[in-house]
């Protein structure tokens, strides 16, 4: 069983909440473009949204197809983030993610994706639908 | 610079194909904030008076607010404010989505433009620059395939697009702005003014963020209001579970719905188009604007029958009067497929509901026959060639198509024959779905509406038809209007949403917590009094006065027929009482004409030099 956010996509709303405090959290200001998690309104066809993030699936390619090894283990969450610092920002990572799962930040210095604030996600907490959990 | 501002205004001349950025007058944001107010100031000081609207000197102007793309819950509107096509008034018309955030990350507080473009165009703004480019893949094309082909010439796939469809490109004086497929910036003619300068739409994409102070902070207490304010407030539960269609059921009650072209003020179809109809014949799910946790909107697409596929994103409520029972349509799937239609061309739903139940009115009459519609049989409830008028009216085919898309009062004047005292308007605004014989106090809100009939300035009806009032006493009435108008103003320059609730302490504490500045409930109603007053002194230049708010004739001499406003009218008596009340209490003079003094109090002093009867 995958370790990230757990989403029951069909009571999403599209409010972005979450990708606005993802952006506050992690960048210190409200920008969807530098969120982890991204809310896309597709209407009128098929008329849904879509959630976008790293959901820790337990294949991933982006770690294994990484060339400067930046996505690396958390050992206390179990889970692969992004070392900004290591990362060459060449996008491998995102061709080969199977789930739209991390992206390259605005200014393309670097991968972006979810690391679950540490271990308490706080899209949770913002969630008007709670779309979001742990799902335990 | 205060933080929530971007500081950035864009120019945009369109006849000497020039943009350029210049700094936000904060001086003119501490006293106006934004949305509204601060584009009321520019307008009324760059603007000409007696300019024509649909000619290159308008201004057409967008603006965003302090709060918007912030954590503040319900504060993602854009407003675009010109001078009306429709009614010759100023003009601020509203859309949620998700444009308004958009255009602030991408660096601009808000957008002027004047001119017109050599040929079809559209303006592209992106992280603090932007550029005219040629329109002529989209010119032409409607608002569903203009979004798609733009987001595809800009190479974002989530650029947000502000346009017109062929409504506005025509210059129908009831076309909207369409931005997200179905939100609109509908009321007063603004795609018109798009059009009249060559300007299909704005595309906006951006990425640098909004920063506002001590942000670990403002996040928790966003959340807690989020929480608190917004999704467990009790006066919330009814946009939540069923949006402004709930409506339906309580105008049906009062006797106010519209049915039939004003004829009566019960349908006794109404349960096709109520809000349980919606919820269990087209509902598919509910749909949020940005920062919104709320979601009043329902998107919904008709699965069979004639209209089978068309979808929406509502229809709301005045949709549901206006071009529901007031056209005698008593399915909403039919109401689907016109909001629909009239979102893919560009138009207004309530101007062209209302301006379709006037046609089906003359039609049954006799007035006009199957040579002026095209052959459609335009009685009251054929859904069949109701479905079919958006599109006339925004292509302008047939002869009642291109006369309606002037506007209801306008295709009445060009038709003659006494069908004027059919239109049901004021200063050439159709009205909302609120019939004031049933519900005095509205009668008094859409006379003295700022940009003509309206119910989003003051909604007397909540109290005297749904609450507990009197719908036919006076009593009270111009008080409630005086005070909706001014907290409407303020909350309109910051730019919340009409369904948050939100107190002004609250609106205050956010406004403080955003930008920095200094804010209370006093200081709110103070600018709300300021930018009523500016708006009124831009319609009094352009020549309004007592003469023009008014209530149609049929209001005072057609009674309704049955239900709870059985043999109701508005006597010209009540109403004429109610402004005189009204007038008095703002500070106008008996012409509705604010004084100097008034002016000076409301800290305008500046323009007391600018109107010619003072």
């Amino acid at each position: 069983m995958s370790k990230g956010l757990k989403i029951e996509l069909e009571k999403c709303i599209g409010c972005n909440m979450c990708a606005l405090i993802c952006s506050g959290s992690h960048v210190g200001k409200f920008n969807p473009s530098e969120s982890r998690i991204n809310v896309e309104d597709v209407f009128p066809e098929p008329g849904e949204f879509r959630l976008n993030y790293c959901t820790q699936c337990d294949e991933h390619p982006c770690v294994e197809e990484c060339p400067a090894e930046a996505i690396k283990l958390d050992e206390a969450l179990g889970i692969y983030y992004v070392d900004k610092e290591e990362c060459t920002a060449c996008g491998l990572c995102v061709d080969v993610c199977p789930h739209n799962g991390l992206w390259l930040d605005p200014s393309e210095s670097h991968a972006i994706k979810c690391d679950l604030c540490g271990g308490t996600p706080k899209c949770i907490e913002v969630c008007p639908r709670k779309v979001i959990s742990r799902g335990e | 610079m205060p933080t929530g501002y971007t500081g950035k205004i864009l120019r945009v001349d369109l006849t000497n194909d020039k943009v350029a950025t210049e700094p936000t007058k904060m001086e003119w944001a501490k006293q106006f904030i934004g949305g509204k107010g601060l584009g009321a100031k520019y307008l009324y000081e760059e603007l000409k008076p007696g300019t024509d609207p649909l000619s290159p000197d308008n201004m057409l102007t967008i603006w965003t607010g302090p709060l918007v793309g912030t954590m503040v819950p319900l504060t993602s509107r854009y407003v675009v404010i010109t001078k009306s096509p429709l009614t010759g008034t100023f003009l601020d018309t509203y859309a949620g989505g998700y444009f308004a955030p958009e255009l602030k990350y991408a660096g601009f507080d808000g957008i002027i433009v004047t001119g017109k473009a050599a040929k079809p165009s559209y303006l592209w703004v992106n992280d603090g620059k932007a550029e005219i480019r040629d329109a002529k893949n989209v010119w032409g094309k409607d608002m569903f395939k203009t979004e798609e082909l733009l987001r595809d010439e800009v190479g974002h796939k989530y650029a947000r697009v502000a346009g017109i469809g062929q409504a506005g490109e025509k210059l129908s004086r009831i076309a909207g702005v369409t931005s997200d497929i179905t939100r609109n910036a509908g009321r007063g003619g603004a795609g018109a003014v798009f059009g009249s300068k060559n300007l299909k739409a704005v595309v906006a994409k951006g990425s640098l963020g909004v920063e506002v102070p001590k942000i670990d902070e403002f996040m928790e207490m966003a959340k807690q209001m989020l929480w608190k304010d917004v999704v467990e407030n009790p006066d919330h539960a009814g946009l939540i579970t069923d949006g402004t269609p709930i409506i339906v059921d309580m105008s049906q009650d009062a006797g106010i719905l519209p049915t039939n072209n004003w004829h009566t003020g019960q349908f006794d179809g109404y349960l096709g188009i109520d809000s349980d109809a919606l919820k269990t014949r087209v509902f598919v799910k509910k749909k949020a604007c940005f920062s919104c946790g709320i979601a009043c909107g329902s998107f919904a697409k008709v699965r069979d029958g004639l209209f089978k596929g068309s979808s929406t994103e509502g229809p709301e409520y005045e949709t549901l009067g206006l071009a529901g029972s007031n056209c005698g349509v008593k399915n909403i799937e039919a109401v689907v497929k016109f909001s629909e239609d009239c979102d893919r061309f560009g138009l207004d739903t309530m101007s062209a509901g209302s301006a379709v139940g006037f046609a089906m009115d003359i039609y049954e009459k006799g007035i006009i026959t199957k040579e002026d519609t095209g052959g459609l049989d335009l009685r009251f409830g054929n859904e069949e060639a109701y479905a079919k008028m958006p599109e006339m009216i925004s292509l302008r085919t047939t002869k009642i198509g291109d006369l309606l898309a002037e506007g209801t009062l306008r295709a009445a004047k060009a038709i003659g024959k006494d069908t004027e005292k059919l239109v049901i308007h004021s200063k050439g605004s159709e009205y909302p779905a609120y019939d004031p014989r049933g519900s005095i106090g509205m009668a008094l809100a859409y006379a003295t509406s700022d940009r003509g009939a309206d119910h989003n300035r003051a909604w007397p009806v909540a109290s005297d038809a749904y609450g507990d009032g009197d719908p036919w006493s006076t009593d009270g009435k111009a008080a409630i209007c005086h005070e909706e108008q001014i907290m409407k103003s303020y909350k309109w320059s910051m730019i919340y949403c009409d369904f948050y609730g939100v107190s002004d302490e609250n609106m205050a504490m956010y406004y403080t917590a955003v930008t920095g500045l200094p804010a209370d409930a006093d200081w709110l109603k103070a600018v709300g009094v300021r930018v009523w007053n500016l708006v009124r002194a831009f319609n009094v230049r352009e020549g309004f006065s007592r003469k023009d708010d008014t209530m149609p004739d049929r209001m005072a001499t057609e009674p309704l027929p049955s239900g709870k406003t059985e043999g109701k009218t508005v006597s010209r008596e009540a109403f004429e009482k109610m402004l005189n009340e009204y007038y008095a209490l703002w500070g106008w003079d008996e012409q509705g004409r604010p004084t100097k003094k008034t002016l000076e109090d409301a800290g305008l002093s500046d323009i007391v030099g600018t109107l010619d009867y003072l």
